[in-house]
């Protein structure tokens, strides 16, 4: 296990402190290159530092648990209160576990497909998850014993008589990537093949809330899920219905990294709890409750519109944070493209090409899930979102850059040299002020692209606004309505965001 | 306090500048003529380096300015120019554009360089227009503000690239007058112009240059009454 220290190998804040040359660059664009991009670095590195001693200091014992809080009742986000809380059933025996052990606890919520890499890249400490110990995941990660016995059932509409398995062979059977279910509908397969019937056709989904909505709009016929989140979906939506089916594996347990030498103190307070009914007082706790909707659609998330849109703050953090970053990496890549050295232009180029080339999901989930397998360092999403973002959005900057500083009357650049100023100054007091003001409206548009994408960060479990929205669907087993509001919400940041760069535009046209 | 030696400049095959050695002294105010496409713009440019030479050495008082080793920034700072299109900075006010080179590459500080700026104004007749934008400014305005630019570099020369070329006709006599006040003061000038009656009056010398070769080197007495070259004799037909 790993105890918290505030302190990272290869970004120790140490290293990077004494820096005497910063104010004196010099007048090589290469120079500014290599400070920016350790300014960069320093900058992402001091948030990075605070956020983590705040927590860490004070109690040296912090044992991470990862999950994906979109399974109600195992785990998932209480937004009523307008904060957000990670609840369920599972959570309250990892709190007795690590009360029992004497840690504190952490929670970290992710994507279900991203637990086990977690776990592999040490990134958490343990994971609950409503997770069953099949063999294939056995290969990866430990597990401890089962803590409850789960059923899988398929869930349907009504009347359309779904209810046996051997009603599902040749249908479209929808189940959570990664999931046991995924599995059981393919050992399902290897049965039908046996039987000489036809395969079921699976399709998977990153979100059980999602299955339920392809099962509404009549794209896949049935949907295997675990039964007591069947209960709750069955409850909200009556035209569903829900049947058990035999599950010879099923069961949940609490995954570890191989090797942990958490597994045996925590099958320890685990078969405690078993002996004195606690476990059995919190399944009480969370699954008799279940299938009640406090009204229709809307009414039923307004208690939890307040966190939905305490995202904002998020988003806009987020977005105006990369936006930074990324325009003045930007400025050193335009700086590099029209310098005379022709290896700093094939570099940019390169950089830009690349970066332009390959989906930002893609790097987002890069940096985020590579950086502490590589370097060692746990990058929170927040930051991966922004280096990502930044890096990004820098690669298509620079070429809105370039085109505005060449588009600036060479007459001003020997102006400027007539007058023996140095190129960083001509650059910086001269050039770029006005390849700015020629290129604002592409800028921002730009940044209300940022502004959007920046909801591809929910990808990686950052709270922003989508995320949220996402995060109170699966809570209230309801998918449209919060969608609904994180769209209304994004609509109306970017309609500030024109009204604001038009009004700058006026200004700025005035002035000279 | 400048000499030029055997100064060749090449963009491409094509030759602008072919062999040219001459020497300016100091306070001496020097025309340079020619036909269009006879090099005069280059041949200026190559002084301060705006152009680099293909090859031949200048010396500015006795320091090879195109060594490589040389701070041409440095240099620049006491061979200032204005240009034919002015190139005023648009997002600063005139007393920016004047100062900003006085503080930020001599570092003077503030105050000192806009009594300086402030005083250049007075002389080229535009103090109240210290606060106004370029934009707000006519031709012959904007030209006198970029002399009072290149002058508040306090520099040892001025050279001017067809300083009156881009003007309006009746803008073109109080750029003239700021010049020829500052020629009266002493100031070493090269002037590429097309302003005969100006070169004429104001100049001790003229260069004329004719495909990249300095054709004539002689003063404006001989080479207004008496030109030695035929091509310098057509051009004057054609002027005059």
């Amino acid at each position: 296990m790993r105890f918290r220290s505030g302190q990272f190998g290869l970004f120790s804040v140490k290293r990077f402190v004494p820096l005497p040359r910063f104010a004196r660059l010099g007048r090589s664009p290469w120079k500014l290159a290599i400070s920016t991009f350790l300014l960069i670095i320093m900058t992402v590195n001091l948030i990075a530092q605070f956020s983590v001693s705040s927590v860490a200091q004070d109690i040296p014992k912090v044992l991470q648990m990862g999950t994906s809080a979109d399974y109600k009742p195992f785990e998932f986000h209480d937004t009523s209160g307008g904060e957000d809380k990670i609840v369920g059933f599972d959570v309250d025996i990892a709190r007795r576990l690590s009360e029992d052990l004497g840690f504190k606890l952490e929670i970290v919520d992710m994507d279900f497909n991203g637990l086990i890499p977690a776990l592999q890249s040490q990134r958490v400490d343990f994971v609950m998850a409503g997770m069953t110990p099949t063999p294939e995941r056995k290969r990866n990660i430990d597990f401890s014993q089962i803590y409850y016995e789960a059923k899988n059932t398929i869930i349907a509409k009504q009347n359309n008589s779904l209810t046996t398995i051997a009603s599902l062979y040749g249908k479209t059977v929808g189940a959570q990537l990664g999931s046991t279910q995924e599995e059981a509908v393919k050992t399902m397969n290897q049965e039908a093949a046996k039987q000489k019937k036809p395969a079921i056709n699976l399709v998977t989904r990153n979100r059980v809330s999602e299955l339920i909505q392809e099962i509404k709009a009549n794209r896949i016929d049935a949907a295997i899920v675990e039964d007591t989140v069947a209960q709750g979906y069955t409850g909200v939506y009556p035209d569903l219905q829900f049947s058990v089916i035999e599950n010879n594996e099923g069961g949940y347990a609490i995954a570890f990294p191989k090797g942990s030498t958490l597994v045996a103190p925590f099958n320890k307070v685990l078969a405690t709890m078993k002996k004195d009914g606690t476990l059995e007082r919190f399944a009480k706790k969370w699954f008799e409750d279940q299938g009640k909707p406090a009204g229709i659609g809307f009414q039923q998330i307004i208690p939890s519109i307040p966190y939905i849109l305490g995202g904002i703050g998020v988003t806009l953090a987020f977005t105006l944070v990369s936006a930074i970053l990324g325009f003045i990496w930007a400025v050193v890549l335009a700086l590099m493209k029209i310098a005379e050295f022709k290896p700093f232009r094939w570099l940019a180029n390169a950089y830009t090409s690349v970066f332009r080339g390959t989906p930002l999901i893609l790097q987002i989930a890069l940096v985020y899930f590579a950086t502490p397998q590589l370097v060692g360092y746990d990058i929170p999403a927040f930051q991966a979102g922004v280096i990502a973002f930044a890096l990004n959005s820098g690669a298509y900057v620079s070429e809105t850059l370039r085109a505005g500083i060449l588009a600036v009357d060479k007459g001003q650049r020997e102006a400027a040299l007539s007058l023996g100023v140095p190129y960083r100054l001509m650059m910086t007091d001269i050039i770029l002020p006005q390849a700015l003001k020629n290129i604002l409206p592409a800028l921002a548009n730009e940044g209300i692209n940022l502004l959007k994408d920046s909801a591809l960060v929910s990808t990686i479990g950052a709270a922003d606004l989508l995320r949220r929205a996402t995060v109170v669907g699966a809570e209230k087993y309801l998918y449209f309505e919060p969608l609904i509001i994180a769209a209304i919400v994004y609509y109306v940041m970017v309609m500030l965001l024109t009204m604001g760069t038009s009004v700058l535009e006026k200004r700025l046209q005035r002035s000279a | 306090m400048l000499k030029v030696n055997n100064l060749y400049k090449s963009f491409g095959v094509l030759q602008v500048l072919d062999g040219i050695t001459t020497q300016l002294q100091q306070g001496e105010v020097v025309a340079v003529l020619g036909p269009s496409g006879s090099g005069k713009s280059t041949f200026l440019r190559c002084l301060n380096l705006l152009e680099q030479p293909t090859s031949g050495q200048i010396y500015f008082k006795d320091v090879e300015i195109t060594a490589p080793k040389c701070d041409i920034l440095k240099i620049r700072e006491n061979i200032v120019m204005v240009f034919q299109h002015f190139n005023l900075f648009p997002h600063m006010t005139v007393l920016q554009n004047v100062t900003y080179a006085p503080i930020k590459v001599k570092r003077l500080s503030k105050d000192h360089a806009e009594a300086i700026g402030m005083d250049l104004l007075r002389k080229v007749g535009l103090v109240e227009k210290a606060d106004v934008y370029p934009s707000r400014l006519s031709g012959g305005q904007k030209q006198r503000v970029a002399i009072a630019r290149a002058l508040a570099m306090q520099p040892e020369m001025v050279l001017f690239d067809e300083p009156t070329s881009a003007l309006d006709p009746e803008m073109v006599k109080e750029v003239l007058e700021v010049m020829r006040d500052l020629a009266n003061s002493g100031m070493t000038m090269a002037i590429v112009t097309h302003e005969m009656g100006f070169a004429r009056e104001v100049a001790n010398r003229i260069l004329f240059l004719n495909e990249g070769k300095l054709a004539e080197d002689t003063t404006p007495q001989q080479f207004f009454t008496n030109p030695q070259c035929d091509r310098a004799k057509q051009f004057l037909d054609k002027m005059l």
